[in-house]
């Protein structure tokens, strides 16, 4: 799997997440924060992301990312570990 | 790849599990490492005896009846065992029974639930008070009742889980600002003018033990024409000059358009309540689900807290007492050179950082000589901020806070140099 795959899973599960978001919209280099979303759907679209693209990584791992490509790479070095 | 302790409870909330009666599969391998269930033997170990300062626990780490100087319990005025307070609720016992046995609109309310939402309303110097029968279910069902979709609600990031989930439940937006930052919560208000507001605040905030910056956030609040809603749960019948709370303490109670309080703290009981004007109330009556489709709040208890208030209100003893005793504590842990964050109220917390191996093996040696601290992990608490939280009580001797500053030297100090 790509990386721009993963970042489209991501952006599906924003726009399943939140209200007034289209994932044209989406610019990958800002924070969810940033369209709307709080820590609540943060969590929410991290782990719908994650059942979908069959990783688990622990919450404490991601505190510290600050944008949805931080997290995209994140996701893919657990996808290449698979 | 991370190993089971890199783990925790925030990493099972979602459940796929196709059998919708069994938790997720990988939550029971997790649940199944020996180092996690180590950890959660700290979870739910029996207290034999009231929950004074001197008590006894049944010990999960060895099964031993054991004595302990109590820091956990937030019995912060001793009130739950107060001589005056078991006798009222004896007395109350014996003419009422155990249950109320009926909703509030219905057959629920009794003389006691209006005698004491009547005085609490007086204390806390608004109209009317709502009582529920639980702290949870008073955030719950006044959040709940009072807004609606289209609505937002704005909280602290370090909201209790009650609030959260009372905003949840009410349908309105949920809106984050950072923690007692009140350009943060200008900026978050910006987005939403044209919408109803509702700022929630925590008077001290219970995992860190810090007030909220009133005065800013609330003339925020007020720049917004937004109501603001405040938690009293851990500062109630303690701050302000009357211990009305953190509103009194800043001079600002006619500024709070709802006060929200819970009975199982200082009051040493079990309930939340809030105060507000009468017309709220009376809405919240036909709305707040928590409320209405609860049964009211077992009359004995209710006995217990008409008493307590009055015990606690009817000179400042209580309260000194617990501020000297904080002031006593926490200047020892300070001296010590622990870092107690940015406490400034009963609640203290005892910062230990990222490490849960050093956080358990503090709690589990502190434990076995004598001292019930329980340790506060992540989720709870952000994982490089693990700590104990210490709640002082008026009940506390100085003997004991000795015995307990000294086990926490022996224990924490002296691994540390």
């Amino acid at each position: 799997m790509t990386k721009e795959e993963v970042i489209e899973v991501i952006k599906r599960n924003i726009v399943e997440n939140l209200d007034d978001v289209e994932a044209d919209s989406i610019d990958a280099t800002k924070s969810m924060k940033e369209y709307g979303a709080n820590s609540l759907d943060m969590i929410e679209v991290v782990s719908t992301s994650m059942r979908e693209l069959n990783i688990k990584i622990p919450r404490s791992e991601l505190a510290e990312l600050g944008n949805i490509d931080e997290l995209a790479d994140k996701f893919m070095e657990y996808i290449n570990k698979g | 790849m991370p190993d089971a302790t890199d783990f925790s409870l925030a990493d099972f909330h979602l459940n796929d599990n196709p059998n919708v009666l069994e938790p997720p599969a990988d939550y029971l391998e997790w649940i199944s490492d020996p180092d996690v269930r180590q950890a959660f033997t700290f979870f739910e170990q029996q207290l034999l005896t009231a929950p004074r300062t001197r008590s006894e626990i049944l010990s999960n780490l060895d099964r031993e009846r054991r004595p302990i100087i109590n820091l956990t319990s937030y019995n912060y005025l001793g009130l739950s065992t107060h001589p005056e307070v078991l006798q009222a609720a004896r007395e109350t016992l014996d003419r009422y029974g155990l249950s109320a046995s009926g909703a509030p609109l219905v057959s629920g309310t009794f003389d006691l639930h209006v005698e004491l939402a009547r005085r609490l309303a007086e204390f806390k110097q608004k109209d009317d008070c709502l009582l529920f029968s639980s702290g949870y279910g008073g955030n719950l069902g006044a959040l709940q009742g009072m807004m609606r979709k289209g609505d937002v609600i704005a909280m602290d990031e370090r909201s209790h889980k009650s609030v959260i989930d009372g905003a949840t439940l009410s349908g309105a937006r949920k809106v984050f600002f950072a923690h007692n930052d009140p350009e943060d919560l200008a900026a978050q208000l910006e987005k939403h003018r044209d919408r109803r507001i509702l700022v929630v605040l925590e008077g001290v905030y219970s995992m860190d033990g810090d007030l909220c910056r009133l005065p800013e956030l609330a003339d925020v609040a007020d720049e917004y024409g937004a109501g603001i809603y405040i938690d009293e749960a851990h500062s109630t019948l303690m701050f302000g000059e009357n211990g009305r709370g953190v509103a009194e303490h800043f001079g600002m109670e006619d500024r709070i358009g709802v006060s929200y309080g819970t009975l199982s703290k200082s009051f040493g009981g079990v309930g939340g309540f809030i105060c507000a004007n009468a017309r709220l109330i009376n809405y919240l009556k036909g709305y707040s689900s928590a409320w209405n489709f609860s049964c009211s709040p077992s009359p004995p208890v209710v006995g217990g807290l008409i008493k307590a208030l009055e015990v606690a209100t009817r000179d400042s003893t209580l309260r000194d007492r617990l501020w000297t005793n904080t002031e006593y504590f926490r200047s020892r842990l300070d001296s010590m050179g622990l870092d107690t964050g940015d406490c400034e109220s009963q609640v203290i917390p005892l910062i230990i950082g990222p490490s849960g191996e050093k956080l358990f093996r503090y709690a589990t040696a502190m434990q076995k000589r004598g001292l019930f601290l329980q340790p506060i992990d992540y989720p709870a608490v952000p994982a490089h901020r693990r700590r104990f939280r210490i709640s002082m009580s008026s009940q506390l001797e100085e003997e004991d806070m000795d015995r307990a500053l000294n086990i926490i030297e022996d224990v924490i100090v002296r691994d540390r140099d």
